[in-house]
């Protein structure tokens, strides 16, 4: 495998590589092949760029109901999202306290407690010690020398926004309303709207051989697109786009003409109310740093979850909600079918472009490549924000 | 065997048929009902140790199901027999 290594290339040669990432876009290099290549910096991500800062795990909607439970494989730490009486939603350690058991093997409806299936402690919903039977001998259940109260579910700092579950697996994260302030005042306009998802027509997940941050990147610039997606371009040209840059929080692109026909009738979905009118034409694209990829339209919104499950596999998981309850009506079902479809075209049409950089970051003649400054500062601006995140505190980046 | 020793045999034998094959089926409401009449089996011939594993069996099975009345009912049961830890 080209490219430098965590481990091979000690603080200097990789810590350089990083520098060059974050440096102005002009003299900027892309983030080296291991990034995109190496277990050992897949695992590095893991710590210092999933761990520590706020991180997608699921939709809401996969825990609908009081006591709907969920478990989650997160980069390897198992965790459960847990739907309690009151309807809030939570998130554990998926880890009975006694002997570490994982307590909830597949999605499931807890009816009053969850039970481990080990020893049999029962949790309440809200994660606290419900029941520790015969732990004091048959029959007995209690003993002195354990302190029910310290022995509840393990929380994780958790938060929901666009029905999307995000956690902070280190506790020290800035508050989660500080990391989506900036989106959520871009976004004013939808960011509180209430959601309707149509169900299974809304949903679909690719499964695509490449590093998660090649999906981040390929979502962030227009500059593809007449290339890619030449279909786009009947009704989004690449003039009509602009670049979106925020930095540390998010990139992406934006469209000034979004216009799509889903038939031949000319019929529209219902556009969020009050709306207003620099919406009609608009819509934007914008990656959430780390892995969440959103589109925002006068009539619908999309999420993509991206599920790094190697470094050369991610799972991207759609969600497609709409701007009013009139959408899942039966008479827009061809719409929504359409809409289903143009999103999962675009989607593959990109696939086979990240997985081509994935392969080609096996190249000992590619090492980080470069930026366009004039169409590819989101793509840059991403990159900055993961060589910050990699390099740690202990390595000052060119500014 | 003794005459009256029959009947009570007869039941044990009957519940335990019945929670294996609860288990078996994995019918978690049904091993709540049969292990809390267990209990109260051997509650009647005042073996409180034996009741109160049964009872400890039926009340997680009980919790599992949602069954919140009888749950409460065998924490009752069982506090009375001080087999449950102190109220936080």
């Amino acid at each position: 495998m080209g490219g430098r290594t965590a481990s091979s290339g000690g603080s200097g040669s990789f810590g350089d590589a990083l520098s060059r990432a974050a440096a102005p876009i002009e003299r900027a290099r892309g983030l080296p092949n291991a990034c995109y290549a190496d277990p050992a910096m897949f695992e590095r991500e893991k710590a210092r760029v999933f761990a520590t800062t706020w991180t997608c795990i699921a939709s809401g909607r996969a825990v609908p109901a009081p006591g709907d439970a969920l478990p989650v494989d997160h980069l390897g730490i198992p965790l459960l999202l847990l739907r309690d009486k009151a309807g809030a939603l939570r998130v554990f350690h998926n880890v009975c306290s006694h002997r570490g058991m994982v307590l909830v093997s597949e999605p499931t409806r807890c009816r009053s407690v969850i039970r481990c299936p080990y020893h049999s402690w029962c949790y309440n919903l809200d994660g606290s010690l419900k029941a520790t039977p015969h732990v004091g001998g048959p029959g007995h259940n209690a003993h002195p020398a354990l302190d029910r109260r310290q022995l509840g579910l393990k929380p994780v700092r958790s938060a929901v926004w666009l029905d999307l579950v995000f956690v902070d697996l280190s506790g020290t994260a800035p508050d989660f309303e500080d990391h989506v302030r900036p989106l959520r005042a871009r976004w004013h306009d939808f960011a509180d709207r209430d959601l309707h998802h149509p169900g299974p027509i809304g949903s679909f997940t690719l499964d695509v051989r490449c590093n998660w941050k090649l999906a981040v990147e390929n979502y962030c610039e227009s500059y593809h697109l007449p290339w890619v997606h030449p279909g786009l371009n009947s009704y989004s040209r690449l003039e009509d786009h602009y670049t979106i840059v925020e930095p540390g929080a998010f990139s992406g692109q934006g469209t000034r003409i979004y216009n799509p026909l889903l038939g031949q009738s000319g019929r529209r979905f219902p556009s969020f109310p009050d709306l207003p009118e620099v919406w009609d034409q608009a819509a934007e694209y914008i990656a959430l740093y780390p892995n969440v990829l959103l589109g925002a339209h006068k009539d619908h919104l999309y999420t993509i979850r991206l599920e790094p499950r190697a470094a050369d596999r991610t799972l991207e998981h759609v969600e497609i909600y709409f701007a009013t309850p009139e959408a899942l009506e039966q008479r827009y079902q061809p719409m929504r079918d359409a809409l289903n479809q143009t999103w999962r075209e675009v989607f593959e049409e990109d696939v086979f472009v990240v997985e081509g950089m994935q392969t080609g970051r096996t190249s000992p003649a590619f090492d980080g490549g470069v930026f366009s400054p004039a169409m590819e500062a989101a793509t840059h601006g991403f990159h900055r924000w993961v060589a910050e995140r990699l390099a740690g505190p202990d390595l000052a980046l060119i500014g | 065997m003794p005459e009256a020793a029959a009947p009570a045999a007869e039941r044990r034998a009957r519940l335990e048929a019945g929670i294996l094959d609860a288990h078996a089926r994995g019918d978690l409401a049904v091993l709540a009902r049969l292990y809390a009449e267990a209990g109260e089996h051997e509650h009647a011939a005042a073996r409180t140790d034996a009741a109160c594993f049964f009872w400890t069996q039926a009340w997680i099975f009980a919790l599992d199901q949602g069954d919140l009345t009888l749950a409460r009912d065998l924490e009752d049961r069982l506090g009375a027999a001080g087999r449950m830890p102190p109220p936080a």
